[in-house]
Order: structure tokens, then C-alpha cells, then sequence
């Protein structure tokens, strides 16, 4: 069956959002909150916003209370710096720190249910790797909402961006990006519930897509986290930033890597080997099971390669315990309640009697879109394409650096999509909405490849298969060696990804299509995973090669990487912000590049 | 104390029946098509359809985001109870319903796009004329830049704030297709009117005893009981019968 396709319709708005979590509906609150005669689009590729990856955020939000007389900011930007294994730009760090209480205010006044403390006040819990007076002692600066802190968020700014008269568009993906004279003009959707192409012209618009998590088999991320806007952007000729830092949280849930939040072990659980040996003890000392997210993700694979793990029967696959059973009752069932009980629901184990299977799972993307402290996406170090922002976790600002603190990230949504909304007033003012020519032809081009194609190959097997390779050859622990048979994997997936025909020909709720077209998406990222890990012969943060197990100032800078041919990754570099250190004043020296060591 | 560490060493597999309901929207077509497989006992009913599109069969469509039950888009009948997919193991769901065959639809509160994925966004519609923010907020007074509210204040709607609009207690609760606005959709208005942040009580009072209000429920409880968060949602919907905010 041949297919002609076409675009069916051309939108028009102020300002186009492609992603509503929490980066993106903070964005448009603010917008509307300031001009409330705006016209704003928001795309979302799941059902409904509320329903985006942002709900499920467990832990806590990390912000300075001004009123908290043992901590400050400069002690949150310090645990950042560091944490991110100094490899954070420094006037971003500055940035969203700062902003950090003025969001719990905003989020408080609207509606979040925010846990409180006996006399009403906002409770605040701790968290791993944030610490007071430059890591001499534990701060308390994460406040949350139970154990669903991004749920509290998103409900909180759906039910803003709803009341302020935002437009959704849902179960609809951007697929292109597009560009008059150098500035960017809107995108091309696809809505694949209706099984129509769109073409929107905004005077601006935001990339807020979220993680890549689906690049690996064991992930904390939802299934639709394809890595979409970096594959877009790729596509459009433009780069990503850091793509080889890639984050690990030490506890998912075996089999599927659901996260069991950091909070099980800030509220006092033990990781233990097959052996019942509290094991952290060895690796950091000092804080134990509360080290950062990397080294406990080293610390339990180690424990594993060297014969200390338990191998689970169900998935085939070996892991530790989290021990919980000397937790209060308390604690079980007030604090930890929801995160708890995925242990009986996905396990059928009791975690008030019982040891629970945990292994490190993919979780959170440091690399991605490069953008200036605004938020305004950068084609180069020198260079930003004016109309065409990116925030949230698609983006590299870069606040975390190679190595997210827990709590870091909800706070970066929040800051970052009031900046960038900010900044986007000040492109509004002109009025003209460009129609670039060719709009849609690369996107229509390529369905109708996927349509068209022929062969037995199935995706979700190539996926599956992908994934797999992708967590045994690029995951917590590198070598130059299994990623390069990784790369050629990833070329061979590609080869067959062509014979993957579809036999869902109509358009309309095609789950094959939009699956074949995710598939293009992971392996690019994938790609440009990989090949970012291959060229930098060190270990930072998060990414950590065993051939090169030490950070090395050669490549102290950000890596900015680009593939306009599938394989073929260019690098360039990005220097790392220092304002803090070159200020000059009483901390600056807390902000040179420092060892990471707890 | 070390128990679990030998209980779960031994592996059971289930050979498993699933006749899905499936609906073709360029055909116009409806039909019911059943699939053998063999799977282990904690695998999900999302990993069992997964398993259906790679190993036999590609086009079966359905819908799921997070996986681990905290977005509620997963949502479809099995045996006619509601539920969500991605939180059902195989050996809970042949404990429950007492079998190895299931009988898979989608849920009913809009109308079916494919197989079984719903139009959610006209299901959301009813939430959406709830509010489900603070239409008014208070004004705090002068210097107070956070207000205080006690636990035990939040305690007392705190858990219909758990809500994921899943849709499954609409799904069961009969009224729901007569009219009423449904459970979930009441239950978002309930929880502004027990937060002391809203000022706006009458327009929320007017909807929930409106011609799709409260009263149309007539208390059987089948939303307490297929609530996937556990919430007693059937208690809101009494205390705003009641006036009991
Ligand atoms: C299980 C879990 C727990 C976490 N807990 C915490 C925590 O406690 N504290 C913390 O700080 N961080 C936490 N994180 C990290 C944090 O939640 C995420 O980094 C953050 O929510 C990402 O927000 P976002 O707005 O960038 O993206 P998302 O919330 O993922 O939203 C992305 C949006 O883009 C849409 N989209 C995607 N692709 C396309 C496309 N092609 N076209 C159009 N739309 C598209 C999606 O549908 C969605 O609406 C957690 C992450 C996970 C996975
Ligand atoms: S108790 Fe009321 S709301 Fe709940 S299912 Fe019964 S009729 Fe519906
Ligand atoms: S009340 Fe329960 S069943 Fe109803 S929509 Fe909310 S979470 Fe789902
Ligand atoms: S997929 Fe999110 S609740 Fe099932």
C-alpha cells in the first residue's frame, strides 16, 4: 500500500511548548501569569499532562529556606559544583540555586500540598550529597510532598497552566524543527492519536521533552522517554552537549528498575550483600549509604562482579539488598508508604520483614541540549539560534554537571522554566510569524520510509535487543573496548531497523509507526552516547571508564557533539563556566576543580 | 529473618489465556482475539502485551507511560474489573481471579480510539470542569510569605490529593454513565474545598450539587473498591453529601 502524505493543517501561536512536565508548564504558567493574552500551544505525547514523567518524582525538591539559620546557598552551590564533579557551569549554578525558596513560595501559594511539620511549617528532609558549611555536616534543605514531590509539582502546574487558558495538544510528538534565516519558527507534530501532521509557526518555542531513559534496559524512565528532542535536534543539524553523562540511580527495583527513592536510605536503610555485610561501609566511610548516587551505583556493581550479589530466578538478573526491616513502623507507613509498597507490588516482598532486590538503574540524562544560563539553545560555544529555547532534563544548561545531586533536578525545572519564560517575553515583541518553504517534507519523507518498508524484522525486538546491549556495554561501569562494539551494534540495529515493515498501514493511534520512529530517536542517542564515551578518556562523575579511572584536567570541558550522518559523531568543545571561583571572594576557593571525595 | 532469600530462588511459570478486545478505526471494526503465552510470575500485565507485539503480534495497541502505577495511563478492564496494567503480576491476577484466562477491554468512560487505547481527553473534560486548582486564592497576611496549615488539617484530604485519574473508579461506578460527573472528577473539587488556600467555596458547593452532582451517587462503593491508590474515594463523596468539609 502506498501512502501520500501530508501536513493537515498549519497552527499558529505565540508560543509553541513541546513537552508538558514540569519544565514546560512552569514556562507557560509564568508566561501567562505575566501576559495572560498569550497564545500558547503545549504538545505532550501522552494522554493528558498530568500523566508526564514529572508525576512520578519521589523524593523531595531541593531549596535554601532564607529563614534556616545553618544553611545557604553558597553550601547548595558547593554540593552542586562538586557533586557534579566539577563540570557544572558555575552562573547557571549561581542562577538556579538563587532562585530555589522563590519556587517553594509559588508552588505553596498555588495550591501544593507540601508536607509541614508539627507547627505548619514546610518540612524538609536530607538528602545524599548535600551538606552544610562545605560538606562538614548533613543539611536538611529538600522539601517534598510525601513521597510524590513531582505529582505535588505537576498537579500543582497543570491545574495553573489549565486555569490560565494554555492549549493542549496531546498523544502528539514533535518530529522537526523549523529555522527562517537562522532563527527557529515552530515545529512539525505528529498527532498520532488522530494520525495527522501539523505544522505549527510560533514566534518562539521551548523544547521541554524530558529524559532519554529508554536508550537502556533497566531504567527508572517511562517508556515514552526516547530521547525525541535530542534526536530532533540532532536531525536539524544542531548538537547535543555531554551526551556520555548519563546517571545511574544505585536502587531500581529488579526487574523493570523502578525507583526505590534515595529516601529509603535517608530514612535509614541498608544496602547489604549476599552476605548480609552493610557494604557502603567500605566504599565512603563517611557517609556510608548516603554517598552520591554514582559511587553507591559502583559500589553495588562491584559488589556484584566480584560475587557478592543474589541472582533473582523471575528476571534473570543478580542485584543486592535493601534491608528496611529495622525501620519503624512509622516510617513504613507514613514516609515511605508509596515507595514501600512497590516492593509488594512488583516483588510480592515485605519490606517490613523482608530483604528487597535492588539494582542500579538507569535514571536521569546530565547530557543534552545545550543552552545558555536563559535557557536559549546554542549551536556553539559563541552562538545561540534566537527563537528556540530548551530546558528541564532534554537540556544542558549544564547545572548538574557529570553527576545530578538527588533533588537537584526538580528545582532546575522550576527555575529554569520561570528563566527561560522570562526571556522569551523579550521575543515577543515583534509581531512577524515566519513560513519557512519545505516545511514537514523531511518529516513526511520519513513516515512514509517507515510506512513503505518491507522486511521481518520486528522494532520492539530491536529495541529490546538495544537496550539490553546498551546497559551491558555503556552503563555504570566503560571500556573503550565494549563500546566500540557497541557503536558497531548500533550500526547493525540500524541496518535492520530498514527491514521492519509496519502492518498497521492507516495512521490513526499507529503504535507501530510512532514505535519505528522512537527506535530512529534511541539509536541516535545511543549513538552519540557511546561515541561521546568513547572520546573522553577519563572518568567524571557518572561516567566512569575502567581503562581511565581517574578524572584528568585534559578534558575538563564540556563535550559539544554533533551527527549529521548516522555514525558519524563531530566533537567540539564548550568551556566550563568558573564565575564563582573567579570572583575573587571569601568562597571562590571551594569552586576551583576540587577532588570529589566523601 | 533471611527467609525471602530462599522462597524466591525457585522460578514458577503460568501458561495465561488473554482475549483482548480489539477495535480497528479504519475498518470500523471490532473483534476478539486471543493469545497463548507462558510467563513468569512477577511479570506485569504490560510486559505480557509487550511480549504480544514483539513475539506475536505488532498491531495490538495499548497505552502506558510511567509503569509503576503513579500516572494512570494504563487503565483497562480485566474480567471487568478496572484496573491498571502495569501494576498486575501474573501470579496476583491468577490469585484474584481464581484463573489463567483473562478476558482484556478497554476501560468505558470515553469513547475507544484503538484496541485499547481511550479518547482520554474527553474523559479529562469532566476533571477539568472540577477545577482542579485553586480558583482564588487566599491572601496571606502582610509579611507572611508561606502559610502555616497543620498536618492534622492536611491529614483529613490528603489522600484524595493521591489521586492519578486513572479513571477506574468512573469506570465502575454506574452513575458515572448517567450523568453524574463522576468520582474522581468530584473527588478534585472536594479536596479545594477542604484546603484552606480556597477562597472560592460557592462556585465549587454549586457544581458538586448540581444536576451531575453528588447526588447522583448512590453510595455502592464500587470506587473504594477498584481504586488502584487505595483511596476511599466513596468517603469524599459522602462528606460532600454531607456538607462536611
Ligand atoms: C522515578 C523518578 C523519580 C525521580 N525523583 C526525583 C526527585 O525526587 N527529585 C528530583 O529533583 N528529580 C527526580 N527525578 C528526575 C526528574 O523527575 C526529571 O528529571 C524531571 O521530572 C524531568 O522533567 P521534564 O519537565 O524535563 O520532563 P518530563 O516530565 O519527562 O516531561 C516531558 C514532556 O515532554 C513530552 N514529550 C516527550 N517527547 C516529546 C515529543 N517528541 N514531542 C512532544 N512532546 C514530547 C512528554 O509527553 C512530557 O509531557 C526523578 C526521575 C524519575 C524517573
Ligand atoms: S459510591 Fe457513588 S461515586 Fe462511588 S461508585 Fe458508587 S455511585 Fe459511583
Ligand atoms: S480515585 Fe482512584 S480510581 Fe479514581 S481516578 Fe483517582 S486513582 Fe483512579
Ligand atoms: S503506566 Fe503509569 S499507572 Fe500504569
Amino acid at each position: 500500500m502506498g501512502h501520500h502524505l501530508t501536513i493537515h493543517a498549519t497552527r499558529q501561536c505565540d508560543v509553541l511548548i513541546i513537552g508538558a512536565g514540569g519544565a514546560g508548564l512552569r514556562c507557560a504558567v509564568h508566561l501567562l501569569e505575566k501576559r495572560p493574552d498569550l497564545k500558547i500551544l503545549a504538545v505532550t505525547k501522552v494522554a493528558h499532562p498530568q500523566k508526564s514523567h514529572t508525576s512520578t518524582a519521589q523524593g523531595g525538591l531541593a531549596a535554601v529556606d532564607p529563614r534556616d539559620k545553618t544553611d545557604k546557598p553558597i553550601y547548595h552551590m558547593f554540593d552542586t559544583w562538586k557533586g557534579g564533579d566539577c563540570t557544572s557551569d558555575q552562573d547557571v549554578v549561581k542562577r538556579i540555586v538563587e532562585g530555589g525558596w522563590e519556587e517553594i513560595q509559588w508552588l505553596e501559594r498555588r495550591g501544593m500540598h507540601l508536607s509541614r511539620n508539627d507547627e505548619g511549617n514546610i518540612s524538609k528532609r536530607q538528602f545524599g550529597g548535600h551538606t552544610i558549611e562545605f560538606g562538614k555536616g548533613d543539611s536538611f534543605r529538600a522539601v517534598f510532598e510525601a513521597d510524590r514531590t513531582g505529582k505535588g509539582i505537576m498537579d500543582t502546574a497543570w491545574g495553573e497552566a489549565l486555569k490560565r487558558g494554555t492549549v493542549f495538544l496531546n498523544f502528539s510528538v514533535a518530529t522537526e524543527i523549523l529555522f527562517q534565516e537562522g532563527a527557529c519558527a515552530g515545529a512539525v507534530l505528529f498527532n498520532f492519536k488522530d494520525g495527522e501532521f501539523t505544522k505549527v509557526l510560533a514566534k518562539t518555542t521551548v523544547l521541554a521533552t524530558g529524559g532519554s531513559g529508554q536508550v537502556y534496559r533497566i531504567t527508572t524512565n517511562c517508556r515514552g522517554n526516547t530521547g525525541d528532542g535530542l534526536a530532533v535536534i540532532l536531525r536539524a543539524g544542531l548538537p547535543i552537549m555531554d551526551a556520555e553523562a548519563v546517571q545511574f540511580h544505585p536502587t531500581g527495583i529488579v526487574g523493570p528498575g523502578i525507583l526505590a527513592s534515595e529516601a529509603l536510605r535517608s530514612e535509614g536503610g541498608i544496602l547489604r550483600n549476599k552476605d548480609l555485610e552493610p557494604f557502603m561501609e567500605r566504599y565512603a566511610p563517611k557517609m556510608k549509604d548516603l554517598a552520591p548516587r554514582d559511587i553507591v551505583a559502583r559500589s553495588i556493581e562491584t559488589e556484584i562482579r566480584e560475587g557478592r550479589g543474589i541472582m533473582n530466578p523471575d528476571h534473570q538478573i543478580e542485584h543486592v539488598w535493601i534491608d528496611l526491616r529495622h525501620l519503624s513502623a512509622y516510617v513504613h507507613e507514613v514516609k515511605l508508604k508509596e515507595v514501600a509498597s512497590f516492593f509488594k507490588t512488583y516483588t510480592n516482598l515485605d519490606s517490613r520483614t523482608q530483604l528487597c532486590p535492588v539494582r542500579p538503574s538507569n535514571h536521569y540524562h546530565m547530557g543534552g541540549i545545550p543552552t545558555n544560563a536563559d535557557g536559549a539553545v546554542q549551536r556553539s560555544a559563541e552562538e545561540i539560534i534566537p527563537g528556540l529555547f530548551a530546558i528541564g532534563e532534554c537540556a544542558c544548561a549544564s547545572f548538574h554537571g557529570f553527576n545530578r545531586l538527588g533533588t537537584n533536578s526538580l528545582l532546575e525545572l522550576l527555575v529554569m522554566g520561570k528563566a527561560a519564560g522570562e526571556c522569551v517575553l523579550s521575543y515577543l515583541k515583534d509581531g512577524r510569524i515566519a513560513d519557512p518553504a519545505g516545511a514537514g517534507e523531511q518529516t513526511l519523507s520519513r513516515f512514509s520510509g517507515y510506512l513503505a518498508a518491507r522486511g521481518t524484522e520486528n522494532t520492539g525486538k530491536i529495541r529490546l535487543e538495544m537496550r539490553d546491549m546498551m546497559t551491558k556495554k555503556v552503563g555504570v561501569f566503560r571500556n573503550e573496548r565494549d563500546m566500540r562494539e557497541a557503536v558497531a551494534a548500533l550500526e547493525e540495529y540500524r541496518r535492520r531497523s530498514a527491514g521492519a515493515a509496519i502492518a498497521t498501514q492507516g495512521l490513526r493511534t499507529n503504535q507501530e509507526l510512532l514505535e519505528r520512529w522512537e527506535l530512529d530517536n534511541l539509536l541516535d542517542v545511543a549513538m552519540v552516547i557511546a561515541q561521546g564515551a568513547i572520546m573522553r578518556q577519563e572518568s567524571r562523575g557518572a561516567h566512569f571508564r575502567e581503562d581511565f579511572p581517574e578524572r584528568s584536567d585534559a578534558f575538563q570541558f564540556h563535550n559539544i557533539e554533533s551527527m549529521t550522518e548516522f555514525g558519524k559523531v563531530l566533537f567540539a568543545r564548550r568551556p566550563v563556566d568558573m564565575s564563582l571561583q573567579t570572583a575573587g571572594d571569601a568562597h571562590s576557593d571551594h569552586f576551583k576543580v576540587i577532588p570529589r571525595k566523601y | 529473618m533471611r527467609t525471602n532469600v530462599k522462597e524466591k530462588t525457585m522460578s514458577q511459570t503460568y501458561k495465561l489465556t488473554l482475549t483482548i478486545r480489539r477495535y480497528d478505526p479504519d475498518g470500523d471494526k471490532s473483534w476478539d482475539q486471543t493469545y497463548e503465552l507462558e510467563a513468569g510470575a512477577i511479570l506485569r500485565f504490560v510486559d505480557l502485551f509487550r511480549r504480544i507485539n514483539v513475539e506475536q503480534d505488532a498491531t495490538l495497541t495499548w497505552v502506558s507511560s510511567c509503569e509503576h502505577g503513579q500516572c494512570g495511563s494504563c487503565s483497562v478492564q480485566v474480567n471487568g474489573r478496572p484496573m491498571l496494567a502495569c501494576e498486575l503480576l501474573v501470579e496476583n491476577a491468577v490469585a484474584l481471579f481464581g484463573t489463567t484466562r483473562f478476558r482484556i477491554e478497554p476501560v468505558t468512560v470515553a469513547p475507544v480510539v484503538r484496541d485499547l487505547v481511550v479518547d482520554w481527553e474527553q474523559a479529562y473534560e469532566r476533571v477539568h470542569r472540577a477545577k482542579p486548582y485553586v480558583i482564588r486564592p487566599i491572601e496571606p497576611p502582610p509579611g507572611v510569605t508561606e502559610l502555616q496549615i497543620s498536618p492534622k488539617e492536611i491529614a483529613r484530604y490528603e489522600d484524595a490529593t493521591r489521586c492519578i485519574n486513572c479513571f477506574c473508579c468512573a469506570t465502575a461506578c454506574i452513575s458515572t454513565h448517567r450523568n453524574f460527573i463522576g468520582p474522581n472528577a468530584a473527588m478534585a473539587s472536594v479536596v479545594r474545598l477542604m484546603d484552606s488556600r480556597e477562597e472560592e467555596k460557592d462556585e465549587r458547593l454549586a457544581l458538586l450539587y448540581s444536576e451531575e452532582g453528588v447526588y447522583r451517587c448512590h453510595t455502592s462503593k464500587a470506587c473504594t473498591h477498584v481504586c488502584p491508590k487505595k483511596i476511599d474515594v466513596a468517603h469524599f463523596i459522602a462528606l460532600a453529601k454531607e456538607g462536611a468539609f
